[in-house]
């Protein structure tokens, strides 16, 4: 699983993201193995514990300079709280962090999900392939935007 | 590829501008932004020089991470305007990295807002050293009164950024084997606070002991160094320890050595060759098989590697 490390735009600076649940959610068995996927892929990965606001996310996202946020909640808050995630994002005037989102989320609201750019929202049972694919091509928009003169 | 716009960057830093300190540090962290971190590195640099480093190591599980995020509170609680470098190692299969020690410290930090960053040791790569030193200049400029370095305790990198550091503590824990065996090499000489943590345990007294009689046999200098007992958890005794930080402080900016900019010059030559020499071995094609075809030509190793150094960097060794 290379993903991560094949793209020049990360070759002296792999890939980071956050992992983050934030809700009154303690369901964070699939937050490990995504964080031990997604440093297996040369990424270098940050969880931000059980429990965070959606406020702490952002500012530990804009201190470590993230490319990718993935939130993932199983407790069928994340029409709200990935929403605020987003909202906040967009109030700081933050456009070059991607989010993505997973967890178990009714296909109904992926697409309400997709219309905040929170894109992914990946269910249960996901190959870890798709998902670190997914993240790359996010993180690559982000670093993108990241670099561009402005 | 890029031209970030190092100006508007730079006073952002000065400024004290979260995003902008954080998209800095960003900068100097990616070896394929040099120039740009050359840019922003003369703009700031007469903003810099009053920042206290505060170095902390010890080996794993010690709970340094914890006693940050203690002593972090600390000095908010003092008004000190302070930060945080945490480093943590890489995967050395795929290069990869878990930065863990964040989550010790998030709820000191979230409450009292301390800016944090975590940097990942890359490894073999090398870079960590230029990145920390560079990341501290940016926090430096950006006008925090200090900044807490947490490092592995091992390797080449982060000994050269304990070479930087104002104020080292040295932290250790009872019942993770003989305390004086395990920071003997060297670390007696380099720490100027020794703390041993946890001291709720039976085991601390005779560690913090241990350590007391080590010192002792230590040639005396101008400062005393000494041990202390704490709980990163309850943060019993971190307000001592803090009042010895502070002590150490004062005595450092009144001997400031003179030679600081040189060390500091060092770890970035040597950084630098390292990842010149990491490039041109990466331009000269496939080594591997180089190596593969010495090997069968019945060449022993050590003359095979003279050949292989010698293509790279072309001086006869």
């Amino acid at each position: 699983m290379a993903d991560g490390k094949s793209l020049s735009l990360f070759k002296d600076k792999p890939i980071k993201v956050l992992l983050a649940k934030p809700g009154i959610d303690g369901h964070d068995r699939g937050m490990f193995v995504l964080a031990k996927a997604f440093r297996d892929a040369g990424m270098d990965v940050l969880y931000a514990g059980l429990l965070p606001t959606p406020e702490e996310v952002i500012d530990t996202a804009v201190n470590e300079d993230v490319d990718v946020i993935a939130l993932s909640l199983l407790n069928g808050a994340h029409l709200t709280v990935f929403k605020k995630v987003s909202d906040l994002l967009k109030a700081r005037k933050i456009d070059d962090i991607a989010v993505v989102g997973g967890g178990t989320i009714p296909d109904g609201d992926k697409i309400k999900l997709e219309k905040m750019g929170i894109s992914g929202n990946y269910g249960p049972g996901t190959p870890l392939a798709t998902i670190i694919a997914h993240v790359t091509q996010r993180a690559a928009d982000a670093r993108r935007k990241k670099l561009a003169d402005r | 590829m890029s031209r970030l716009n190092i100006d508007g960057l730079a006073k952002g830093i000065i400024a004290g501008d979260i995003p902008s300190i954080s998209r800095g540090i960003s900068i100097v962290e990616d070896h394929s932004q040099n120039y740009a971190s050359s840019e922003l590195m003369k703009k700031i640099y007469d903003r810099t020089g009053r920042i206290h480093i505060i170095g902390v190591t010890g080996p794993p599980g010690v709970g340094k991470s914890s006693l940050i995020g203690m002593l972090a509170a600390e000095m908010s609680k003092r008004k000190q305007k302070t930060s945080i470098i945490a480093v943590d190692a890489s995967s050395p299969f795929t290069g990869g990295t878990l930065l863990g020690n964040r989550i010790r410290m998030q709820d000191s930090i979230n409450q009292n807002s301390i800016f944090m960053r975590s940097l990942a040791s890359r490894g073999f790569k090398g870079g960590l050293s230029s990145a920390a030193l560079s990341t501290i200049k940016i926090l430096d400029a950006a006008g925090y009164e200090s900044v807490i370095v947490e490092t592995v305790g091992s390797g080449q990198a982060d000994i050269d950024i304990m070479k930087i550091a104002h104020t080292i503590l040295v932290l250790h824990a009872p019942g993770l084997g003989d305390i004086v065996q395990s920071i003997k090499a060297g670390i007696m000489e380099i720490g100027d606070l020794f703390v041993v943590n946890k001291i709720d345990r039976q085991e601390a007294f005779l560690a913090i002991k241990d350590i007391e009689d080590s010192l002792a046999m230590l040639p005396s200098g101008t400062w005393t160094k000494k041990v202390i007992g704490v709980n990163s958890l309850t943060g019993e005794h971190v307000g001592e320890l803090m009042d010895e930080i502070t002590r150490h402080r004062e005595y450092y900016f009144k001997n400031r050595p003179d030679d600081e900019g040189i060390r500091e010059m060092s770890i970035y030559i040597e950084d630098e060759m390292r990842r010149i020499i990491n490039e041109r071995s990466r331009q000269k094609g496939d080594l591997h098989r180089e190596m593969k075809k010495l090997m069968s030509r019945g060449i022993d190793p050590f003359n095979g590697a003279l050949k292989i150094v010698d293509k790279i960097i072309g001086t006869e060794v």
